[in-house]
């Protein structure tokens, strides 16, 4: 028989409607959905061995143990550590993505290292008399602040500059604590100690704004901006009435806080630049030999026009200290160079920025808290490795000295042995005890033995500043509602900052809607803070919980450099 | 060869939040988008984000000083009754686990109509009106067990089902019998640094406090926390207490 | 000079029609603002929905009120067809086929602006695939798929019966064959618009979540099932006699019997009237039992500007009873401008209440820590409206053109002709062959 074109189709007819009885037509049906479901661009998180590894949170001196959990040895999540006696599983916004900073747009991946070094040395070379090389350290009390002090000893007309490092206060004694717009309960100190101790202390808030402290405190007392030393001043035995005039609280008020001071006492009062009362603390071991090291210099002690090569080590966060009290103390011709992790910060002034590794990338000690009584050593995980390009800023300055101190943290850490004091905590419980160095850098804590008697130091706080004078000259008082942050912080804190109206970011602004409509702002717009230490470019929230007449800064480092030293400021549309 | 029939011990999984511990740091928002692989989305401002778990500021409704505030943070409210999403989604996108009562969200199965976002009285369902996208070299942290989305489908908390799976497989690896519920922890909960946050199986532990929008009859399993009167007012829409900001926006952020 | 109609083959026999020139330009302006439209929803297509200013908490806007309202407009269609067919009021047979293409046209419309609507439209057989039986949207899924089919298939004889199209002998019988379909397909077609005009209102008023938008009802409908559909019955016939008169005027020719129009008017009166009392007894429940029992007292709706209470009083009363009223007088139902009034005022009436439905409920706080919203829609939400307008005004203009959309017309040509030389040319023309 003759094949005809009638019988092909009746067989390909036939034979569609036979599949329909089979699974086939069924089956392949879902799957016309892959490409629905396999969106190009959508990437596909990598599988592999997991494991754990133990270190400590490099993003603040709390360095809240951290338990990261590592896919083929990348970390992808990062948690507390429960049993740390300080922490106590606690990690705050910033350490919970820690493990982002390494692929942060604007992180650093190159800098002019042989230029920059070559103007230091022939800077250092022709120092004139009077002229100093200075390191200025922004998170003093590490090893490394030993190896830049070292350095400053051996180089011609060293200097070492830092902030006070070696107090701290005893908030587990205290009964009562006041606090001048400190964020007490949110990032300060060692966030899971303070909320260990948070049962033991009436805790009495004193600012303009609700913080998120201020929500959790006692009692808040909202006290007007830039009356901070008017209250203590009161409560310390002087005039009531006068307080009551500048605070806008009523005298019965500050009359009872006075009191409850008294009264219930041990009584703590936190400034944002210290505390009262305020106790010595040791540091943690060091080699003998290093202590032929310069000590640290207070930045405001330092004549004008004096520095001529300045090394800014903001490799790992701290407090910035603004450049409008750092610029006159530098020559016309001063070689700045800032080792840091993005332009921001220093890097906006310094002549030569150069990329130092990030968190977790380096090993690097981690001083203790404000609120450890006793000395800590521990080490900052190094959880993956730097990039090529990276520059050591402890291996410039001791190079520029000719020191070698590769192997400091290791000599270091064998001092700390053979003191003899101090226990260990181990998170991970597999080392043995002896091998000190090994423990730490499986993420263990050393912490010394409490001194018996602690001397007392009294510090300045709650000093009216230079520019509370001038009141009328700016229309906004400053009031800072996060706690210090560093130059990177995870894109993931889009969720906190831009998605939400929860916190300020490291450039966000809040003020009162009538001082945005003076000023001719609204929600979400871009404007410029300008204060007598210099101008930033913030993102404006408005607010209606802020005062009029105050501005809700965020704690970047432009934000630090220039609201640090100022109360004052106003904001103007750009 | 016998089939025997095994009875699950179901779980009820859900959560008790402390308002009065919580001081809204966001912990637990970072802590949840790690987890579960949610990109930043900076460019959405506070309305076309993706925050599975929110912490909203309230307050008292009272004026300057007298002013007090709290913070909630909101996420799914994982409905016992009748959830009102997986009621309304046309393609039963929406799939509620018996053996742990979780209203579970299949972003493969979505098609993105975002009708239960209208439903949903809690807003606790987000839609990614992006393609997801992290920075370069930042897919390296993302998490292998959560699979990533793609644009134009709605997604929400699960409590953090894949470490329910990963707490099954320990405990089948550790022999225990399947039948019983397993003990895990979601990720919002292991970060909150004040334990405002803890997750619990309402079959095993009997909890107190007060839930958002009880009249509505869903029957959440958030259990809120607080010694505040007017904190478990809010729980309430609209608000028992009078106060004159009702007349135009509202006042509160977050 | 004569100007030519150059597609009078196309044109049916007897009918005037303006020069293809003129026709022209009448498209030309439709048509661009068709492709800016096609642009703005290629835009959202290809770059995602964050081309709209729809958000998290305003997750439905423009679009959707388009569709709900769009659909409650092309109700005309299945509701004349079984006032045609099923109660054989035969008068309505003049604008039956008008009615079909309004109704191809709004559901055609709202079908394509869904597809954009959603996120992920390669995936919209899911809903037939995986369908869940408790919802309302998978309801007007399978309704609205169904019944545009039946449009389409209503549609082809209107499309068949053209001049040319006759001349092939297999559409011819084809056509013939469909004629005989024409009872089931409104039968049919009036059984699937019953449930998805009543599902479209089911998707609001099962809200628990939303008590400005819930409401009891029966089993598992809620009141705003019923009343939808009423609402869409009521305008349905207004929005074909307002069409109908619009197109009369614009083309300068008396298309239907003033009777006809007068009978939509009075059939639109009576269902708007029974509507407004539907309406308010269901208001009535609503502000005195459902919402106080979920924890809002109605008036508490109302506090949050723009809304007031105005919106309510506008939709009912000045939108839905004044229409009825204008309707059911004898003396102003005479009148062609007071039945395109009222129809106008009809039609807004709908559309009203079907954005009260959708967009002042997202705008509504939930929370008590909820703000109310404002929401607003890009440049790239209203191309995609305008698109389907444009869409709307081009296919039915080629329809009036090329097809007999009104079986009156030649006769009313024929009893006032209206003749200019163009005219004249065109029947030499037409006789000539």
């Amino acid at each position: 028989m003759t094949t005809t074109r009638r019988n092909l189709f009746k067989l390909a007819g036939g034979a569609a409607a036979g599949s329909l009885l089979t699974p086939a037509p069924w089956r392949l049906i879902t799957d016309t959905a892959l490409l629905s479901e396999n969106w190009p661009g959508v990437p596909r998180p990598k599988r592999g061995e997991v494991s754990y590894r133990f270190g400590n949170c490099a993003l603040c001196t709390a360095g809240c143990a951290v338990r990261a959990r590592c896919v083929a040895g990348q970390p992808v999540a990062l948690a507390g550590v429960e049993a740390h006696p300080l922490s106590r599983g606690a990690l705050c916004t910033y350490g919970i993505a820690g493990h982002h900073l390494p692929y942060h747009p604007a992180r650093l991946r190159q800098g002019p290292v042989a230029e920059a070094s070559a103007a230091v040395q022939s800077a250092i070379r022709t120092l004139r008399p009077n002229e100093h090389c200075a390191v200025l350290d922004l998170r003093p009390g590490r090893t490394a602040s030993w190896t830049y002090r070292r350095a400053m000893a051996s180089v011609r007309n060293g200097m070492y500059l830092a902030s006070e490092s070696n107090t701290a206060v005893d908030l587990a004694s205290a009964k009562t604590v006041l606090s001048l717009g400190v964020p007490v309960l949110d990032g300060w100190g060692t966030p899971g100690n303070v909320w260990a101790l948070r049962g033991g202390f009436h805790l009495i808030q004193a600012e303009p704004v609700e913080s998120r402290t201020a929500v959790m405190a006692d009692l808040w007392l909202p006290i007007r901006a830039g009356s901070e030393a008017a209250l203590l001043d009161a409560v310390r035995g002087g005039s009531a009435s006068d307080a009551a005039a500048q605070t806008g609280l009523s005298e019965q008020q500050i009359a009872s806080l006075a009191r409850e001071l008294r009264e219930n006492g041990p009584s703590l009062v936190l400034d944002r630049n210290g505390a009262s009362p305020m106790i010595a603390r040791r540091e943690a071991p060091v080699p003998e030999e290093w202590k032929k090291a310069v000590p640290a210099t207070q930045l405001a002690s330092v004549s004008e026009e004096s520095i001529r090569v300045l090394l800014i080590d903001e490799s790992m966060p701290g407090e910035y200290l603004p450049w409008s009290a750092i610029q006159p103390k530098l020559t016309s011709d001063c070689v700045v160079v800032s080792f840091a992790w993005s332009k921001e910060g220093y890097g906006r002034q310094a002549r030569f920025t150069l990329p130092a590794a990030v968190y977790p990338e380096v090993v690097d000690d981690i001083p203790p808290a404000i609120d450890s009584p006793a000395a800590m050593f521990r080490l900052a995980a190094a959880l993956v490795a730097p990039p090529e390009g990276m520059v050591s800023p402890t291996g410039f300055i001791a190079g520029l000295a000719g020191i070698d101190a590769k192997n400091a943290l290791q000599e270091r850490v064998a001092a700390i042995q053979k003191s003899g004091r101090g226990s260990m905590f181990d998170p991970s419980g597999a080392a043995k005890p002896a091998d000190l160095w090994k423990a730490l850098q499986a993420g263990a804590t050393w912490i010394d033995d409490r001194e018996p008697r602690a001397s007392v130091i009294s510090t300045q706080i709650a000093s009216p500043l230079a520019d509370d004078k001038n009141r009328s000259s700016a229309p906004l008082a400053i009031a800072f509602s996060e706690p210090r942050a560093a130059a990177l912080v995870s894109p993931l804190m889009s969720k906190v900052t831009n998605e939400s109206g929860l916190r300020l970011g490291t450039h966000g602004v809040a003020i009162h809607p009538s001082d945005a409509r003076g000023a001719g702002l609204a929600e979400g717009s871009r404007a410029r803070l300008e204060t007598a230490s210099g101008f930033v470019t913030v993102d404006i929230s408005v607010d209606d919980t802020v005062p009029p007449g105050v501005i809700q800064v965020g704690g970047g480092p432009d934000l630090q450099n220039v609201c640090g030293a100022n109360r004052r400021g106003r904001v103007v549309a750009l | 060869m016998t089939s025997s029939k095994k009875t699950i011990k179901a779980a009820r999984y859900g959560m008790t939040i402390d308002i009065d511990r919580c001081n809204g740091c966001g912990a637990c928002m970072v802590a949840c988008a790690v987890e579960n692989n949610i990109p930043p989305v900076p460019q959405g401002g506070d309305r076309k984000g993706l925050t599975w778990i929110r912490v909203y500021k309230v307050d008292n409704g009272a004026q300057g000083a007298d002013r007090r505030s709290a913070f909630v943070p909101m996420l799914c409210q994982q409905c016992g009754n009748e959830a009102p999403c997986a009621h309304v989604c046309p393609q039963n996108a929406v799939e509620i686990d018996p053996a742990t009562g979780i209203v579970g969200q299949m972003p493969e199965r979505c098609l993105g109509c975002r009708y239960c976002m209208a439903a949903c009285p809690y807003h606790a369902r987000y839609y990614n009106w992006w393609d997801p996208a992290w920075p370069a070299g930042m897919e390296r942290t993302l998490n292998p067990d959560v699979a990533p989305r793609m644009r134009g489908v709605v997604e929400k908390c699960n409590f953090c089902h894949a470490r329910w799976h990963a707490a099954r497989e320990q405990a089948a690896a550790d022999g225990k019998p399947d039948t019983e519920p397993v003990n895990y922890v979601p990720a919002c909960a292991e970060a909150c640094p004040t334990h405002a946050i803890r997750f619990v199986d309402l079959n095993q532990t009997s909890v107190e406090g007060f839930r958002m929008l009880e009249k509505l009859g869903t029957e959440p399993k958030i259990f809120y926390q607080s010694k505040r009167d007017w904190v478990r007012q809010i729980a309430e829409a609209p608000r028992p207490t009078a106060n004159g900001s009702k007349q135009g926006k509202e006042a509160s952020r977050g | 000079m004569v100007e030519k109609i150059r597609d009078q083959k196309l044109i049916a026999r007897g009918l005037r029609r303006c020069s293809t020139g003129r026709f022209a330009l009448w498209i030309v302006p439709w048509a661009v603002l068709l492709v800016f439209g096609l642009y703005s929803a290629g835009l959202c297509l290809v770059k995602g929905l964050n081309q709209t200013n729809m958000d998290n908490r305003f997750a439905f806007g423009l679009w959707i009120f388009l569709d709900l309202a769009v659909i409650a407009l092309g109700a005309g269609a299945f509701f004349t067809g079984f006032l045609v067919y099923i109660l054989k009021i035969r008068e309505l047979r003049a604008v039956i086929n008008s009615a079909v293409v309004i109704g191809l046209v709004c559901y055609s419309g709202a079908v394509a602006v869904l597809m954009v609507d959603v996120g992920q439209p390669l995936r919209a057989w899911f809903t037939f695939w995986y369908p869940n039986v408790h919802s309302m949207l998978t309801e007007v899924t399978f309704c609205i798929t169904c019944y545009l089919t039946v449009l389409a298939i209503e549609y082809l004889p209107i499309v068949l019966k053209n001049r040319r199209l006759q001349d092939v002998p297999s559409f011819l019988v084809f056509e013939f064959q469909l004629h005989k379909l024409t009872y089931v397909l409104a039968g049919v077609g009036t059984f699937l618009s019953f449930f998805h005009q009543g599902s479209l209102g089911g998707l609001y008023g099962v809200l628990r979540g939303r008590p400005f938008a819930f409401r009891e009802g029966i089993f598992v409908w809620p009141s705003t099932f019923f009343l939808f559909i009423v609402s869409a019955a009521a305008v349905g016939p207004s929005f074909i006699l307002l069409t109908t008169w619009l197109v009369e005027k614009i083309s300068r020719k008396r298309l239907v019997k003033p009777e006809v129009l007068r009978l939509l008017g009075r059939i639109s009166g009576l269902m708007l009237a029974f509507y407004v009392m539907l309406k308010t007894v269901d208001t009535l429940i609503w502000i005195n039992r459902t919402s106080p029992e979920r924890g809002f007292t109605a008036f508490e709706y109302y506090s949050w500007r723009p809304f007031g209470t105005w919106i309510l009083f506008a939709e009912i009363v000045v939108f839905g009873l004044l229409p009825s009223l204008i309707y059911l007088t004898p003396r102003l139902r005479a009148r062609t401008g007071w039945l395109a009034a009222a129809a106008a005022m009809a039609c807004c009436g709908v559309a009203l209440n079907r954005f009260v439905m959708t967009v002042q409920t997202l705008a509504l706080p939930t929370l008590s820590f909820d703000r109310f919203l404002s929401y607003t829609p890009s440049w790239q939400e209203v191309g995609t409206f305008l698109a389907v307008v444009a869409y709307g005004v081009l296919v039915y203009s080629f329809s009036f053109r090329y097809f007999r959309l009104f079986p009156e017309e030649r006769d009313l040509q024929d009893a006032a002709p209206e003749r200019n030389e163009a005219d004249l040319d065109a029947e030499l023309v037409s006789a000539g062959r």
